[in-house]
């Protein structure tokens, strides 16, 4: 079962397209990578799927974006509602200037959940759930700020699941961090697939190959090719993906 | 038009792993070539030719998967570069395998080297020889010019060449049956043919092993 699906999706900023005719299917509790260039438009892509653009001026679609079904772009839709279904992390660690405790809090506050034990108990599943429990179960008071850079990134996952979003869409979430905490949020993303849908944009092809089921590879705006992973990185169909991935062009 | 960066070094080592493949494939077909010489005319020179050749393509290919490792730590190569690497760590362990098999025949020699060979085995395993010796050419070649068509008439090849065993081995059992002094050393000579009737095999293992890298296909 799809929980995405992309039709025909242009996107403008003014003048320039950034989105050709993007067609994809992202299924359920799968993670999917999106690779290419610099420029391509996977950003853009992903920042589509939560509406991240809708402010940005010169902002323009067209096509359709299903969420279970749903068109996202729907005027009935409320915006806030569907951030809380599909959650964004991105490159660079964001933590709030706040306590440990508080940055996963927040999301619940924001969504009306104030019951002392219910907020409690969340804060403690998502950080557990985003492997940071053990790091910072004696220190849920601290600053955030004086989390390491992978620690940051892995609090920033945990508020993300906090609210129990269904799609986690993920920017690069390991471009700013050292291998082995690059390695922990590999790990967490293998063990979030299970409940969430993840969408990971990462320049790394050999983080592509471990984490996800299927890749598609975006080209001046457009998909040029989807397939499964370990298909399309050992015998890609087409010329453009094979030059890209083998290193003959960036 | 995108900006083409060639990844220069990344493909020079590539280059250059070709070029010892090809090094370690001249010296395999030279061993087994010096091998079914020495079956015809023995010379024991050429036998500790042909196992120093057996253990110098030992070193080679150690060498070589080596590299091959070190280049994918380092370049982590995908798609057909990737295939391409693997198929040289196989290739070349086949190669590796048919030194042995050279060094066996030239062995196995020592113990025909004094007798008279009945006639139809003798021309059977000459036969053999020239067409196995073909077929490892073809192999290699195949390999190294990513030819499919070459790769594919292996299939075939391997076919004729189980057909001369066959044929060898009814002739040695033959003579066998008619002379029973002779099983002696003419059981070696049942190994000759066992050794080149492999030797085509690992040809044709080579072959596949090419198909897949071109179309990552089964053969």
């Amino acid at each position: 079962m799809n929980r995405i699906e992309v039709e025909n999706l242009n996107v403008h900023f003014d003048d320039a397209q950034i989105l050709k005719d993007v067609n994809i299917k992202i299924p359920k509790n799968t993670v999917t990578s999106l690779i290419g260039p610099s420029g391509c438009g996977k950003s853009t892509f992903i920042r589509t799927i939560n509406r991240m653009n809708d402010l940005i001026s010169g902002f323009k679609k067209e096509g359709h974006i299903y969420l279970d079904g749903q068109e996202i772009y729907d005027p009935s839709v409320d915006v806030v509602e569907l951030r809380k279904k599909v959650g964004m992390v991105f490159q660079k660690p964001n933590p709030f200037p706040k306590s440990v405790f508080d940055n996963v809090a927040y999301g619940l506050k924001v969504h009306g959940i104030t019951d002392k034990n219910i907020v409690e108990e969340r804060v403690r599943e998502s950080l557990k759930s985003a492997a940071l429990w053990e790091e910072v179960k004696e220190k849920l008071e601290k600053s955030a700020l004086g989390l390491s850079g992978g620690q940051q990134q892995r609090l920033c996952i945990a508020r993300t699941i906090a609210i129990e979003p269904e799609v986690i869409l993920m920017d690069e979430p390991c471009s700013a961090l050292d291998p082995i905490s690059t390695t922990k949020i590999e790990d967490l993303i293998h063990k979030l697939k299970k409940e969430y849908t993840i969408v990971i944009v990462t320049h790394n092809m050999q983080q592509a190959t471990r984490v996800s089921k299927f890749t598609s590879f975006f080209l001046h705006g457009e998909i040029v090719e989807s397939a499964r992973t370990e298909r399309l990185f050992l015998e890609p169909k087409d010329k453009r993906t094979e030059d890209y991935i083998t290193g003959r062009f960036g | 038009m995108e900006k083409r960066y060639p990844r220069i070094l990344f493909r020079k080592r590539l280059k250059d792993l070709r070029k010892e493949v090809n090094d370690i494939g001249k010296l395999t077909l030279k061993a087994h070539k010096d091998s079914v010489n020495i079956f015809a005319d023995y010379d024991e020179n050429m036998v500790e030719d042909v196992l120093a050749t057996s253990k110098k393509i030992d070193e080679m290919v150690f060498y070589l998967e080596r590299k091959c490792i070190s280049i994918i730590a380092a370049e982590q190569p995908v798609a057909k570069d990737l295939r391409f690497i693997e198929a040289c760590i196989k290739v070349g362990s086949h190669l590796k395998r048919i030194g042995h098999l050279a060094a066996n025949i030239a062995q196995a020699s020592d113990y025909i080297k004094d007798e008279t060979i009945p006639k139809k085995p003798q021309e059977d395993l000459k036969h053999m020889a020239d067409f196995v010796q073909m077929m490892l050419s073809k192999g290699i070649h195949a390999f190294l010019d990513q030819n499919m068509e070459m790769a594919r008439e292996l299939k075939q090849d391997d076919d004729k060449v189980d057909d001369l065993f066959d044929q060898a081995l009814e002739h040695i059992t033959r003579s066998m049956f008619k002379d029973k002094e002779s099983i002696s050393y003419l059981v070696h000579l049942l190994f000759v043919a066992r050794y080149m009737e492999r030797v085509g095999d690992r040809a044709v293992s080579i072959a596949d092993k090419t198909i897949f890298m071109i179309t990552c296909e089964k053969p």
